[in-house]
């Protein structure tokens, strides 16, 4: 165990930057608390690692930059918060900058409060709050609202909520694009038709349904919903390429709609063929078994065709 | 002749005739069908039978089959006698939710006040049907209590979530218990009454919840932290410690340096098997032809840039998002 107290009386920043990789969460962010309580000496080293390959270890160094307090970090961070490939390490750099309390950061986290990610909305939003910031127009009310689950509110801005919400419909989230159709449907006098026809296609079964009885007040005719439903993505498997592979690599096809036995049919009939293979000649084995597996292929088409989902 | 099917189906047992007969042990026999039927009529007649049949089926309340175990408490509830009442209260013990579900729609069927207590105890059971059959059971008793921990257990039971808000701080003990329950859902109505509530008590167990397994437990608590005072910046750290499945690159790499194919696999690609077995097949060929030197002169290279490929892919396979 490293002794962590003892680090930080003797000010050794180098040594707890090394514990923010500690496979232990708690030495992780012990260490992270003790560089951040040492002040101005461990800003400029954990600056030098914000771009360190680990996630955690980001979270780490930008948690312990958000106590440190010190205007030299502000505009790395707005950088991170703009640019970093992890939404987590976003929302930590948001937060970071509330903490700090720089109005500087205020441009960038209004960008980020329009971001697809809820935590990094909640995040950007908590610290434009820190930071003094009112929203001014009812489109930054509303996204302000959105980023605080505060579905109740949006309700209340009316039309003027419209564009914002489906604005965030890019969110990954289905729970979140489930609540947006939610209100979309219930605020009267706009035009959303194309974002409930994108709706109607999402690929969450929850939020197409939503969108399917909140069609009439986004004014979907009724009669279009079929034939707009169909065009949703694929995501059940598809009959022909599992058929495929069961005909040329039999149980591949079993493996591929996730059937515990697949791997098991497929290892045998493998193993069948390269015995027979080493006493026969090389095609021999499979002139016998491809009729046979065609009839297999033709079952798993099926099989697939049975599993639709709407 | 007689029908085929008629051999292998066993004759179905006559309640009618066994309930004239006062033939217990048959009934509680017939409890074992799998014909729901037959089941429920068995149940219904055991509880026709009255106050004599009580000291056998308490007995059978040992049997191990959950079936018998829930027909007898079926009829014990019928019966409404108040030798039956201390062996139900034994049962709100057993291991099968269903049977404590079952037993505590019984005691408040049959009605004593000596099971109260016991009902009261089944409030905090870990399984939200036996809560609730508790609460039912306590309401139709007409039971009242001044002591607010229980009455939020109470509501809790009920899944009265408004009124657990209005009893406030005293209901953060029972919040924080349901936070173990097993329903995600139920997880989540404790986490938003927790904030709701917003008194500092419920830090440790929010903290705790920020590291659930599931998604919307994870999200709910963030929106509830702040509610309750706890430092935003700290919530990343929490959210950071969720069970999360990460593959390691550099094992993905050398499997599939070793066994082409298998290190996709790990990668969870369904196509890696594919790879593994053509891998082997042209293996054997080559083997059979060409000699094995030859062969692994061959395949050595090819092996290299599977293995390189898996490793890269692995780096860059994306992270469960928070």
């Amino acid at each position: 165990m490293p002794d962590i107290e003892a680090m930080k009386k003797a000010q050794d920043v180098k040594g707890l930057i090394h514990l923010l990789d500690h496979s232990e969460h708690d030495i992780q962010w012990r260490a992270a608390d003790a560089l951040g309580s040492l002040g101005e000496i461990a800003c400029d080293p954990l600056l030098k690692i914000l771009a360190f390959p680990k996630v955690n270890v980001r979270v780490g160094v930008i948690e312990a930059l958000g106590d440190i307090k010190s205007p030299r970090s502000v505009d790395p961070l707005i950088q991170t918060l703009a640019r970093d490939k992890s939404n987590e390490v976003r929302w930590v750099a948001a937060l970071a900058l509330g903490a700090i309390g720089d109005k500087r950061a205020i441009p960038a986290l209004l960008q980020s409060l329009r971001d697809g990610d809820r935590y990094l909305r909640y995040g950007s939003e908590k610290s434009l709050t820190m930071l003094g910031w009112q929203p001014e127009n009812d489109t930054d009310r509303t996204y302000a609202f959105i980023a605080m689950n505060d579905w109740e509110s949006i309700k209340k801005l009316g039309p003027a909520a419209v564009d914002p919400l489906m604005d965030i419909l890019k969110d990954k989230n289905p729970v979140t694009r489930g609540k947006i159709i939610d209100i979309l449907s219930s605020i009267r006098g706009h035009e959303a038709t194309q974002t409930c026809e994108a709706a109607l296609m999402d690929v969450d079964s929850g939020v197409r349904w939503k969108a399917v009885i909140g069609a009439r007040k986004c004014g979907v005719s009724n009669t279009r919903l079929p034939l707009i439903l169909s065009r949703r993505p694929w995501t059940t498997p598809s009959p022909v390429g599992a058929a495929t592979l069961n005909f040329f690599f039999f149980g591949l096809g079993y493996h591929y709609l996730q059937k515990w036995y697949g791997y098991l049919i497929y290892t045998s009939f493998m193993a069948t063929m390269v015995f027979v293979q080493l006493y026969t000649d090389v095609p021999v084995p499979f002139i016998y078994a491809y009729p046979i597996t065609w009839i297999f292929a033709i079952q798993t088409y099926f099989m697939v065709k049975k599993m639709h989902d709407l | 002749m007689l029908p085929l099917s008629d051999i292998f189906k066993p004759k179905k047992p006559d309640i009618e005739a066994m309930t004239q007969k006062k033939d217990i042990a048959g009934l509680i026999r017939a409890l074992r069908s799998s014909d729901l039927d037959v089941y429920t009529r068995a149940a219904k007649a055991l509880g026709s039978l009255g106050p004599e049949a009580v000291d056998v089926l308490v007995k059978t309340l040992k049997s191990k089959n959950k079936a018998v175990k829930l027909g007898i408490i079926g009829a014990l509830e019928l019966i409404k006698d108040p030798r039956s009442v201390e062996p139900l209260i034994l049962v709100l013990k057993d291991k099968d939710s269903e049977v404590r579900w079952q037993a505590a729609i019984a005691l408040g069927e049959i009605g004593y006040e000596r099971a109260i207590d016991p009902l009261v105890q089944a409030l905090r059971d870990p399984d939200k049907y036996v809560r609730y059959g508790a609460a039912f059971s306590l309401a139709k008793m007409g039971w009242k209590t001044a002591d607010a921990t229980d009455r939020a257990y109470y509501f809790i039971g009920m899944q009265e979530w408004r009124a657990v808000k209005t009893i406030g701080k005293p209901a953060i003990p029972a919040l924080n218990q349901l936070l173990r329950d097993r329903d995600a859902n139920v997880r989540v109505k404790a986490i938003e009454l927790l904030g709701e509530i917003g008194d500092a008590d419920a830090t440790p167990a929010l903290m705790r919840s920020l590291s659930d397994e599931n998604r919307e437990v994870r999200w709910n608590s963030v929106l509830s932290s702040s509610k309750v005072g706890i430092a935003l910046l700290h919530l990343p750290r929490q959210i950071a410690k969720r069970p999360q499945m990460i593959k390691n690159p550099i094992i993905a790499g050398f499997l599939n340096f070793l066994l082409p194919g298998m290190g996709y696999g790990y990668l969870g690609k369904w196509w890696g098997l594919l790879i593994f077995q053509i891998d082997i097949t042209t293996t054997v060929w080559l083997f059979k032809y060409q000699g094995e030197a030859n062969s692994y002169q061959v395949l050595f290279p090819i092996y290299l840039v599977l293995g390189i490929h898996a490793y890269y892919l692995g780096i860059k396979m994306p992270i469960d998002p928070p």
